[in-house]
């Protein structure tokens, strides 16, 4: 049978980000995919070594349109190591509460794109119309949607009234149940299980070779998770299992991180009911005293890490961002190879690319 | 699997959404629904400010500008075109005098119209 080669993208029907792939096909199979990335690199490295700390909070907070929080956690995490820092506790669990909700919601996100692209317009709708009850507890706490600017290196820049708590406890018991809702279409629904079982299977082995992490590694066995293997903020002081599943295809990427946001909502619970009196933020200093430091904090997608090195002034002389995208796109070429073409996006989305972050 | 124990689990959240009020506001003609913690346009309180520049140090847009004529004359100019909305004014400033109020930032077509002049401060001690 003859060979023919598709270019897709970077603008295509799959992905809203700029992505392009090169897919030899032979009939309706892939044979041989080849990926291409960096038309969204918008060279954000250097900026931050242009930019002061407190500057650089908001550039970071710019790098993923949606763990926007994350990426200021790591970056302040690791500036108040430089610092020798003390975070109050209040703050860091008011930061780890933006966490779970931004894990929440990018995961709802996600399972709205996956089913979009397997032809679940329905589920599609209702994830992203379930999505805003989570954001809309944000915005309430924060005044944005998307780039909540919470963070601040020695602390966070809002607080939770006491009488506000009731309320994100209503909103959270309304997304639960319909949380039950959407766990029960994956494990159940026909259509769901027609698309995503079979599909995009990467082994424990593959997982461990391209070094994998988040819930794409945690879907193939891989019980590995920053929050539980080296707490940062107050996740030592919360109860939460790691979820795993072990068929490493879409089906399990999507139960692993539907459980996820079963166990977010828990672990926010836990912070609001524990939530310690005291200061938002300690005093910083402007410039940093030189040395290096490596920040690792748990992603919606996997593990991010942060390298700073300061020279001592009040401008980095360099930051390295390795996002949870980044080891996922090296496997596409093994998920690729051999599946039906009508399965590229399920794959595509099945992983939960950000292009955005991984370009930079 | 029949079919029908495959369908029951989106049938109740089918009927739900048939009877749900709209999510939506039309705006211009009708106000949007801003949270109380909403970042929006930028005001100061110009008895409070008092030129130090530290909100245009630390902006990370570049979308505050302190103009100096003399010690005690100042204008603070706020250009919202470029910036984020992302309170790290209000974070600086030691007055207190900034604040980004729950209001949705005005549209135009001309660029001009948002430039602002937050402070204009006299030299009245001079």
């Amino acid at each position: 049978m003859s060979r023919i080669t598709i270019p897709i993208g970077p603008q295509h029907p799959a992905l809203k980000e700029p992505l392009s792939f090169l897919l030899t096909v032979e009939g309706e199979r892939i044979v041989e995919s080849a990926l291409r990335i960096g038309y969204v690199h918008r060279g954000l490295e250097r900026l931050f070594q242009d930019r002061s700390y407190v500057q650089n909070v908001h550039i970071a907070e710019r790098v993923c349109g949606i763990c926007s929080h994350i990426h200021t956690t790591a970056y302040c995490q690791g500036v108040e190591a430089l610092l020798g820092l003390e975070v109050p506790r209040r703050a860091l669990y008011v930061r780890t509460l933006l966490c779970e909700l931004e894990r929440i919601h990018s995961h709802l996100l996600w399972l709205g794109v996956l089913a979009e692209h397997i032809g679940f317009t329905t589920v599609f709708m209702y994830a992203w119309r379930d999505r805003e009850i989570v954001l809309d507890i944000m915005e309430d706490l924060s005044g944005g949607r998307v780039a909540h600017a919470v963070n601040a290196i020695g602390g966070v820049r809002i607080d939770i009234e006491n009488d506000h708590i009731p309320a994100i406890h209503a909103r959270l018991d309304e997304l639960e149940r319909q949380m039950e809702m959407f766990l029960g279409v994956i494990q159940h629904e026909r259509t769901f299980q027609a698309r995503t079982r079979g599909v995009g299977c990467l082994t424990q082995e593959q997982v461990q070779r391209y070094c994998v992490v988040g819930p794409v590694a945690r879907a193939s066995g891989v019980a590995m998770d920053i929050r539980r293997d080296q707490p940062y903020a107050v996740y030592d002081e919360l109860s939460f299992r790691v979820i795993t599943a072990d068929e490493g295809d879409v089906w399990a990427r999507t139960m692993v991180r539907a459980l996820e946001i079963v166990e977010s909502m828990g672990m926010c619970r836990q912070l609001l009911d524990k939530l310690p009196e005291g200061p938002l933020a300690s005093r910083a200093p402007r410039r940093v005293p030189a040395g290096l430091v490596i920040s690792r904090c748990e992603a919606p997608r996997g593990e991010l890490l942060y390298v700073i090195r300061s020279d001592g002034s009040d401008r980095p002389a360099r930051v390295k961002i390795r996002t949870p995208t980044l080891p996922t796109l090296a496997t596409l070429k093994d998920q690729l190879r051999g599946v039906h073409t009508a399965d590229v996006p399920t794959i595509l989305a099945g992983v939960d690319l950000c292009i955005a972050c991984a370009d930079r | 699997m029949s079919r029908r124990s495959s369908l029951a689990h989106l049938l109740p959240e089918l009927v739900r959404t048939l009877f749900a009020r709209r999510a939506t506001v039309r705006f211009p003609s009708e106000p949007p629904v801003l949270a109380e913690a909403y970042r929006g346009r930028g005001v100061v309180h110009a008895e409070l400010c008092v030129g130090c520049g530290l909100c245009v140090r630390d902006c990370p847009a570049f979308a505050l500008e302190l103009e100096r004529e003399g010690r005690h004359r100042f204008r603070l100019v706020h250009f919202e075109d470029r910036c984020a909305y992302c309170g790290q004014c209000v974070d600086s400033c030691r007055q207190d005098a900034i604040a980004l109020v729950s209001e949705f930032p005005r549209a135009s077509p001309c660029r001009t119209a948002f430039t602002r002049v937050l402070v204009t401060h006299e030299a009245s001690e001079e």
